[in-house]
């Protein structure tokens, strides 16, 4: 007997959003008509991006097989950043860590000399992002705007504290914004609004939904990304932002791992069980509608960019 | 062509001016020296700019201000409607706008509905000549009085209050028989208990009370209950408050020390307080006050029997009980006639109470044949949802904010209140209407209704709440907007003006605390729907209640996101219907039953138990709604 | 299709009786339509009313265990596409192959080992669920040894592999009472297996890679013959075919109670992926997405920790208001000098009260209480949060031990607890603090002076 499929037809669009140009490589992500990987009900024209983490100072507490993995380059964010690209990175996620008062706390003059080095180490399309406090995220962000004036970055994270200068600098420099919201499907449509609100374009909006680790709450994270993304589809205009996902942090900081001692031996074995770590909570993310996955160990960039075309196939 | 010039004439002054085609009939009638008051800066949004237009021509788009019968009538918002040819208009005095405005927007009036009840009271007084005693007829005092009653009366049964006893055989003798009798009918028509006998023939009102326990305000409604007549009302705030300003706060009062002795006391000594002030304005004595009905909240019944509140915020939330015995004055304490039958309306469960039966009593909810969504916004905000067939209730911890709690400059709506706010969107200058006339001194719910309304819409704060220090100096309002402790806040009154001699703010943390107030109760109402299956737009009627409910802008309550984007002739307001209530029960006997009847049938439903509440309450924590969908009309505005 | 609480209450009787346990024939109708609790409570319905209501609550996809009494899995009865919709219900099983060629002794380790595999996840065991045996050998008596063997060393749910039914049938033999999943009915060996599934009782998967028509036909014919407690194979899935093959079939199920397929879904991860950290990959989606059964070809303790913590994940209630685990947390880096605050463990309130400790320029403790997900004042209001609560969760998370000085800091919004708290907290210092997070800077820069 012939079975007849129920096709969804959804009258909503995620929202395109076009990184770098201007002589820099350029990408677009977004403009779903469907949810994700599923061809049966619209299509996803761009496929999603891997951005690779890459901080101005070396990381103090990371795994040792994420140290391992990338050996010196950690030490100065042009080379790190070049070695991204040659692993396959999509877009650089630059982050300015320094700027964070109890580690280093850096000002706008350090950010635009870092900036404006990584910028001419790559071609490709750039996101910078803070020290994760409103205030000195301000000061960073709007000095890498203006080093990037015309090259369309993301700055984040724009927040319910800080949107209104973020976006104002997005808007003069013509960068994209990542708003970012505790995970909260109400609290992430609040903050586009606001943004749009003060005249930034819609589809110069990311959203970073707030990323939980596997066992870290990324339950709450896929759910609130899958109803973040079916209202997009309904048509909500305020949620047809593309979505970003800090995975590579998120999976890596958690003790499953990081920590090489002290863990009961039904862990198994640490890098395999680290790896495993970051990926599924990629794959799982890029499933509930994520479209830039940061990654941070090599080895998971070449599985996720192989899993991705897979999923597009 | 707009150099086109007309001949204007502005009444009732008859003077003549010449305008070019297009120009604003505002802008005419300054040019003849009538300025008109414009509080929303001639945006077309607060009809108060109303002319009509007797003679000619004038251009003038649609508005919700206007009933098709207004417009028809020729009536424009001078403040839009624009020069099409000469053209006469009058400006009507301040007060006959003001009319206007009232009646198509906001109606305030509070009219108690009818549901016709029989009048049918259990109390009864009458007259009887007793024929006295003599050696052929020497039967007992009461066997007399019951004979007499049975016969004249129709009284097959007539019990006695015992502490009559004592004096019957005086009374009766010094009033050489003839005596004035009250009794209250039980258990049928035909039984009754004897509850006053006072001597001679009284024939002034039989007086009762109904009584409306506010966690905030006790009301006194004095009813006459010979002519079935409503004589007056009293109301104080509740004494009680002193230890908590809502309910949770009085629950752990009470369980502490002699805590519910005191709250016990306090609610008597505001009650024979008011009553004692109602017999000195209506000239009688409270001993002759023969009955009593009460509506209040479970806590509130329960802090006014001196029962256990406790168990009532623990979970399971069960309270001692929901349908009370009716018990003598004496033995709760009302200073009235001892043997006064007090009845209190029955509850669902520990957080809606007495006084909400009570409204869906007095609001005849329990008959309507529309859907209907009945709200009772008092510190904690009630909701009933239903019609004749079924009903569902929930409660929702509202908080104290539109009764004036939590808020810096919050208060009651009394003398000094300001009650209404317009701000000029081209000035953010505010104009304040202030209960009494006087200069301010603070603002009460409706006023912070409407104020967090204008903010909205005139950009002054966004719609998560924020005021925008980033509005440029030219607007002559902007020092209003400034940084306080309390995060940012809007000067509605400067110290210069206000009542107070301090300035009149609303501040950001005001303002969270009034978007979280409104939310509770939007959310609560969400999550009620949604769980019966019952679109929000699907309801037919929404009916207001709560002594808040006299002075709500509904226009202004849909802005914020507090009341459901409803076309405006679906709300009613009923003002405080608890006592209204308690009126009801005190002047039919079939009120009663129904009361009790909708009690049994109403269907709690606890909101916190429901895994979406939270969700919900974080989506309605904007203004006027994370989605905005569901606020057709004020996203439209907010373009 | 779920009715609505009103739509159910129009089939009852309407005399509010309580005798199903609820107080009105609403609140039961309410409660039906959550699914909280079955219609046949009510035991004064009509039939029709009961068919009706009946007809609407039958779960569109049918409930299969595997296993015995010992252990057994349960899997199916999904009602929704997303977990936010409700909540997913069962998780899928997932079974570790073995192949009956290998050496017996090695086979046995393994099994021993997945036996034995207890990860202690925040107070939860979490452990593999079975195996998967195929007879890999063709030999019927290898196989049932093989079976035979597993099922001594322990006594887990199993998958018998193998199209040969008389091999089937003697490893049925060996097994037959914990109810493995036979594996599989196809359209040459359909009514073979269908006799050994109803003579053993044991449920069967239906294989039929070609497409879903022939998949609906295979387990239409498998109805007629009998069997109802059927499992579906669709063949090899990959990423994408995976994710769409699968989201077909929950959507045939619950979108239009198609029955020929609502069953739950067998999948061979590793029949489509390159590597064992790809296979890895692709189980971890069929978790989220609408996989029954996961057979994995290889056993890694350092994998299947992963998996199960996204299984755990994927199956909790996410009606549930998302909560902070209650504790202690240093927001920036605090001394024991530093200022102690105490909030419910509402994310959002934690997240919002965080945020502004972090903005102060203070770094600060946080103490999380357990409110149930609750917010300050609705917790507070619902006896969740009280002075109790508070100096219990001080005890329990030893905060004595992070700080040196005795000040907590409390939510204004709470401030009656005070005097209750300094009974409790004895030698503590109860401070009030702003009734808005938003006030917590200029009220730390204000008091704050330790």
């Amino acid at each position: 007997m012939p079975v007849e499929i129920p096709v969804e037809k959804w009258a909503g669009k995620v929202n395109e959003v076009k990184l770098g140009g201007n002589g820099r490589k350029s990408i677009v992500i977004g403009g779903e008509t469907t949810l994700p990987f599923l061809k049966i009900d619209g299509a996803m024209p761009h496929r999603p991006a891997i951005a690779v983490e890459v901080d101005d100072v070396m990381p103090a507490d990371w795994s040792p097989h994420l140290i391992a993995a990338w050996g010196d380059a950690l030490e100065d964010p042009a080379v790190w950043a070049k070695k991204a690209a040659e692993y396959g990175a999509d877009i650089i996620a630059l982050t300015l860590d320094s700027a964070h008062p109890e580690r280093g706390n850096t000002g706008a003059a350090e950010a635009k000399k870092t900036v404006e080095k990584v910028l001419a180490a790559v071609d490709l399309p750039v996101i910078i992002i803070g020290p994760d406090v409103a205030e000195k995220d301000n000061e960073v962000l709007i000095a890498a705007s203006s080093v990037g004036r015309g090259q369309r970055l993301a700055l984040g994270n724009c927040v319910d504290k800080n949107y209104r200068s973020v976006a104002a600098a997005c808007i003069a420099d013509g960068h994209v914004a990542i708003a970012k919201t505790p995970i909260d499907i109400n609290l992430a449509k609040q903050l586009n609004i606001l943004i749009c609100d003060i005249g930034l374009a819609p589809d110069a909006i990311l959203m970073d939904p707030t990323t939980g680790g596997l066992g870290y709450g990324i339950e709450y994270t896929y759910s609130v990304m899958e109803r973040l993304r079916l209202a997009a589809l309904i048509g909500d205009k305020m949620t047809s932002m593309p979505m970003i996902c800090n995975v590579g942090e998120e999976s890596w900081r958690q003790k499953e791992a990081r920590a090489t001692s002290g863990v009961p031996a039904t862990w198994g074995d640490h890098q395999e069980r680290a790896l495993a770590w970051e990926g599924i909570t990629a794959v799982s993310l890029l499933n509930s509608g994520a479209d830039i996955v940061v990654l941070q160990h090599p080895r998971t960039i070449a599985l996720i960019k192989d899993a991705i075309s897979k999923l597009m196939a | 062509m707009p150099d086109e010039l007309h001949t204007v004439e502005v009444l009732p002054s008859q003077k003549k001016v010449t305008a070019h085609r297009g120009s604003l009939l505002l802008d005419a009638a300054a040019k003849a020296g009538m300025v008109i008051d414009t509080p929303c800066g001639g945006q077309g949004r607060c009809g108060r700019c109303l002319v009509k237009v007797t003679k000619g021509q004038a251009i003038d788009h649609e508005s919700p201000r206007l009933t098709p019968q207004q417009r028809a009538d020729g009536w424009v918002l001078s403040c839009t409607a624009r020069v099409g040819g000469d053209v006469s208009f009058v400006i009507p005095a301040q007060r006959e706008r003001e009319l206007i405005v009232v009646e198509t927007a906001t109606t305030r009036t509070a009219v108690p509905v009818q549901c016709d009840w029989p009048f049918y009271p259990t109390v009864r007084q009458f007259y009887a000549e007793l024929p006295p005693p003599s050696l052929d007829s020497n039967a007992a005092d009461l066997d007399r009085l019951q004979a007499y009653v049975a016969e004249k009366q129709g009284l097959a049964k007539l019990a006695v209050s015992p502490t009559l006893l004592p004096r019957l055989a005086a009374t009766l003798r010094e009033a050489n028989w003839r005596v004035t009798l009250t009794v209250i009918l039980e258990g049928g028509d035909q039984q009754a208990r004897l509850i006053d006998i006072s001597p001679g023939h009284k024939t002034g009102p039989l007086y009762a009370a109904a009584v409306d326990i506010g966690t905030t305000n006790v009301v006194i409604e004095l009813v006459d209950l010979r002519q079935g007549k409503a004589l007056g009302r009293v109301s104080s705030l509740n004494k009680q408050r002193s230890c908590g300003e809502d309910v949770i706060s009085r629950i752990i009062y009470s369980e502490r020390g002699n805590g519910l002795e005191t709250l016990h006391r306090l609610v008597l000594e505001t009650i024979n307080g008011l009553l004692q002030e109602m017999a000195a304005q209506y000239k009688f004595d409270t001993r002759d006050i023969h009955q009593v009905t009460v509506a209040g909240n479970t806590t509130m019944i329960h802090l006014f029997w001196g029962l256990p509140a406790t168990y009532l915020r623990k979970e399971p939330y069960t309270p001692t009980a929901t349908f009370f015995p009716e018990v003598p004055a004496s033995q709760l304490g009302i200073n009235i006639n001892p043997n006064a039958p007090v009845y209190c309306l029955p509850a669902v469960a520990a957080y809606v109470g007495g006084d909400i039966t009570a409204g869906v009593l007095s609001s005849c909810l329990f008959k309507s044949n529309k859907l209907t969504l009945f709200l009772d916004m008092g510190t904690n905000g009630e909701i009933v949802l239903g019609n004749s067939e079924w009903m569902t209730t929930c409660a929702c911890s509202a908080g104290p904010a539109f009764e004036g709690g939590g808020v810096r400059d919050g208060m009651r709506a009394i003398d000094g209140a300001i009650e209404e706010i317009r701000i000029n969107s081209k000035t953010l200058e505010p104009t304040l209407e202030v209960i009494g006339g006087v200069p301010p001194q603070g603002i009460c719910g409706s006023g912070m209704i409407t104020g967090l309304a204008e903010m909205l819409i005139t950009g002054v704060v966004s719609r998560s709440g924020r005021m925008n220090l980033s509005l440029p100096d030219t607007y002559p309002g902007r020092a209003r907007i400034r940084p306080g402790e309390h995060g940012a806040e809007y000067v509605l009154a400067w110290a210069s003006e206000s009542g107070t001699g301090n300035d009149i703010v609303l501040t950001e943390v005001d303002i969270d605390n009034l978007i979280r107030t409104k939310a509770a109760i939007y959310a609560g109402i969400a999550v009620m729907a949604r769980n019966l299956g019952i679109p929000l737009d699907s309801i037919e009627e929404v009916l207001i209640g709560g002594a808040f409910g006299k002075h709500i802008n509904i226009e202004a309550a849909i802005q914020i996101g507090l009341l459901p984007d409803l076309p405006w002739d679906k709300y009613r307001f009923l003002g405080n219907t608890s006592v209204w209530g308690a009126y009801n029960v005190l002047f039919s006997k079939y009120a009663r039953q129904q009361v009790e009847e909708s009690a049994r049938k109403m269907t709690y439903f606890e909101l916190i138990a429901d895994a979406s509440f939270m969700d919900e309450l974080t989506a309605a924590a904007f203004l006027p709604h994370t989605n905005a969908d569901l606020f057709p009309s004020v996203k439209e505005m907010l373009k | 299709m779920a009715l609505s609480g009103i739509e159910i209450y129009k089939h009852l009787p309407k005399t509010n009786c309580k005798k199903c346990g609820f107080p009105t024939c609403l609140a039961f109708a309410m409660k039906v339509s959550q699914k909280a609790i079955a219609i046949t409570a009510c035991t004064d319905l009509s039939e029709t009313a009961r068919a009706a209501l009946e007809a609407a609550s039958r779960p569109p996809i049918r409930l299969i265990t595997i296993g015995g009494d010992s252990r057994k899995v349960e899997v199916g009865n999904e009602v929704v596409m997303f977990r936010h919709e409700k909540t997913f219900y069962h998780p899928p099983g997932l079974m570790i192959k073995l192949k009956d060629t290998a050496p017996l002794e090695a086979t046995l380790k393994t099994v021993d080992e997945v036996a034995n595999l207890v990860i202690d996840r925040v107070g939860l065991k979490l452990s593999l669920d079975g195996f998967a045996i195929q007879n890999e050998s063709k030999d019927a008596a290898t196989f049932a040894r093989c079976v035979e063997a597993v099922k001594a060393k322990a006594d887990l749910p199993l998958v018998l592999m193998s199209p040969d039914p008389a091999a089937m049938e003697a490893a049925l033999e060996k097994s037959a009472r914990s109810r493995p999943l036979i594996y599989a009915a196809t359209k040459d060996n359909w009514e073979k297996m269908a006799e050994l599934a109803k003579k053993h009782s044991c449920p069967l998967v239906a294989s039929e890679p070609a497409s879903l028509d022939e998949l609906a036909a295979l387990t239409q014919k498998l109805n007629q013959a009998g069997v109802e407690d059927l499992v579906l194979d669709p063949g090899p899935q990959g990423f994408s075919s995976s994710l769409n093959t699968l989201t077909q079939l929950r959507r045939l199920a619950l979108k239009k109670s198609f029955r020929p397929l609502g069953y739950p879904i067998i999948t061979f991860p590793a029949e489509t992926t390159g590597s064992p950290e790809e296979e890895v990959l692709l189980a971890g989606q069929q978790i989220a997405k609408y996989a029954g059964i996961i057979v994995l070809s290889r056993f890694s303790p350092a994998t299947a920790y992963p998996l199960l913590t996204m299984r755990l994940n994927m199956y909790t209630d996410p009606q549930k208001p998302i909560q902070m685990s209650p504790g202690i947390y240093p927001i920036g880096a605090p001394k024991p000098s530093s200022p102690l605050c105490v909030t419910t463990n509402f994310s959002l309130t934690y997240f919002s009260v965080a945020t502004e400790l972090e903005a102060s320029g203070f770094p600060s403790w946080l103490l999380v209480c357990d409110t149930e997900g609750l917010s300050v004042l609705t917790a507070w209001a619902a006896g969740k949060f009280d002075a109790e609560k508070i100096a219990k969760s001080v005890k329990a998370f030893n905060v004595e031990a992070s700080i040196s000085h005795r000040s907590i800091i409390i939510p204004g919004r709470v401030a009656v607890l005070r005097g209750e708290l300094e009974e409790e907290l004895q030698g503590w210092k109860i401070m009030v603090g702003p009734p808005e997070a938003m006030e917590i800077g200029s009220y730390l820069k204000r008091y704050w002076t330790n």
